[in-house]
């Protein structure tokens, strides 16, 4: 089908073409696509009416969340639709259902819900209730924003003063992954390209170990959420100041999962554990911009003997992410991105992804660490927020993704798998090593 | 040092609505400087002023104002 140029609304920037690489991918194992998810459990019915006047205002506010994403020649667009999708869906449930069942199987439909990619809506905004348990459930595609985008979205919709809300998206930035481009010259991006294709030769020498060691096909994506209680939180950011310091909380949480992998797995294949991690452009506690994706890639790799040896590990892990910003490493992805976007979503999903030394999956997990939500448990219109998570698809292999954030003093991880190459007795017990690391219980 | 400290931080790492009403003694970590802002900060820092922060320094108290960073690197400055 042809497409008009008045139709078209914004072109995808190189972060978003770098997640829909992945998206591709994930289509094409059979899967519903890459999408995130970002769940507020709430303490009543919220009050609807505000609610839905602020999603359709922000929709009015930010067209793209109603557009469809077109290919034209090798690149896509967010395009106008004829018929706009809808947005904001209610589910009740039935008086003859357990409600925590009830919750648990819409969520895991909503998640997997499988759509073409024209049709899929940038974003919903789904709510759950019933007599005890409510949930308000917002899941985007990828390359429509990144989660820092998708914490500014429910800040949008958690604003009650209408002046407020109007500085939202102001000023308009554009693609800061752009931008931060703009700024050099041509041969700097070279530099910066060769700079960035080397750190990842370097990285591919040494093969990934992966979390699973299963050859099944991927069915569907499965999650476990699980809540540390305050004091538990209140002990691992004491450790994790202790061993990575101010600058590295994240890097305590990769370090520790690593470790976890390595006991719950210590004859998988491989010579070292890697993990990509999103560095994100935006400006801290700026409400720009509020959709597409402003990130750039880091990794962390730790060898497999160091795994083994806890300070040594961190050691490791504290020194390469120093070293790496002090390289100026966090742009050099920018111009690979770049590139990559210009090539066909099979060819860049295996550039970015497969290591050249091997062949295999270069990744073993996906991470993102939100850090600490800062948003009012009061804020959300007629209900109180008592915890969120977030979910996301992820690819095979690795299969795994785990995400983490802290809200009201409690850290919350999320284990993202896809079954049947993980299953959830896998996780229950990875999940009981890395308390263990967190909590630095284990030897 | 303060001016393009202020400068740096505001233009690259954390948006305030009104800079100048920030004052020097205000909480940078309070304000959104994370762990990332904070490792580019010392990057910036070095690069600028041609110092060497160690990373057994990098604590609450070297970072949390624009007054405490000042120090920070005066010290090693004059050291």
């Amino acid at each position: 089908m042809s497409i008009k140029k008045e139709d078209i609304l914004e072109k995808l920037n190189p972060a978003d073409s770098f997640t829909l690489a992945m998206d591709e991918e994930i289509r094409k194992d059979g899967l519903a696509g890459n999408y995130g998810c970002f769940a507020l459990v709430l303490s009543n019915i919220p009050d609807i009416e505000a609610l839905q006047q602020r999603i359709t205002e922000f929709s009015q506010r930010f067209p793209v969340s109603q557009a469809s994403l077109r290919q034209i020649g090798r690149r896509f667009y967010w395009c106008k639709r004829n018929d706009p999708p809808t947005l904001f869906f209610q589910h009740h449930c039935p008086d003859n259902q357990n409600e925590a069942d009830f919750q648990q199987q819409t969520l895991d439909r909503i998640i997997n819900h499988k759509q073409t990619r024209e049709i899929s809506a940038p974003i919903e905004f789904h709510l759950l209730t019933g007599p005890k348990q409510h949930t308000f459930f917002i899941r985007w595609m990828h390359p429509f924003g990144d989660a820092r985008g998708a914490d500014l979205i429910l800040k949008y919709l958690c604003t009650a003063d209408d002046v407020q809300r109007q500085q939202f998206g102001l000023p308009e930035t554009g693609s800061l992954v752009n931008v931060q481009l703009g700024k050099y010259r041509w041969w700097q991006k070279i530099g910066l390209l060769l700079k960035g294709k080397r750190y990842i030769d370097q990285l591919d020498r040494l093969e990934s170990i992966q979390p699973f060691n299963s050859d099944l096909p991927p069915q569907r994506m499965n999650y476990t959420i699980k809540r540390l209680s305050e004091a538990q939180t209140e002990q691992v950011i004491k450790l994790a100041r202790q061993h990575v310091g101010l600058t590295g909380t994240s890097l305590y949480y990769i370090g520790c999962l690593m470790r976890a992998l390595e006991k719950m797995h210590p004859d998988n294949a491989g010579e070292a554990y890697c993990a990509p991690y999103a560095f994100n452009l935006r400006k801290q506690r700026a409400l720009t911009p509020m959709t597409g994706n402003h990130v750039c890639a880091l990794f962390a790799q730790v060898p497999r003997d160091a795994v083994q040896d806890r300070q040594k590990l961190f050691a490791h892990l504290k020194q390469q992410n120093a070293q790496v910003i002090r390289q100026q490493m966090d742009y050099a992805f920018l111009p690979l991105m770049w590139a990559g976007s210009w090539l066909s979503l099979t060819e860049y999903g295996k550039i970015l992804r497969q290591s050249h030394g091997s062949g295999k999956e270069r990744s073993s997990f996906w991470f993102s660490d939100v850090g600490r939500l800062d948003i009012p448990a009061d804020s959300f219109p007629g209900a109180e927020i008592k915890a969120v998570f977030y979910a996301c698809q992820v690819t095979t292999p690795p299969a795994l993704a785990f995400l983490s954030c802290i809200y009201r003093n409690q850290l919350t991880l999320s284990y993202n798998f896809n079954e049947p190459v993980g299953n959830s007795e896998q996780i229950d017990k990875l999940h009981q090593l890395m308390l263990a690391e967190l909590l630095g219980e284990a030897e | 040092m303060k001016k393009k400290l202020r400068d740096f931080i505001f233009q690259e790492l954390v948006f305030i609505a009104d800079p100048a009403q920030f004052s020097d003694d205000d909480d940078l970590l309070e304000a959104g400087l994370d762990s990332m802002g904070i490792m580019r900060l010392i990057m910036f820092i070095e690069n600028e002023y041609g110092v060497t922060l160690p990373d057994t320094e990098i604590e609450p108290d070297n970072v949390q104002s624009f007054n405490a960073l000042e120090q920070w690197i005066l010290r090693h400055q004059n050291g």
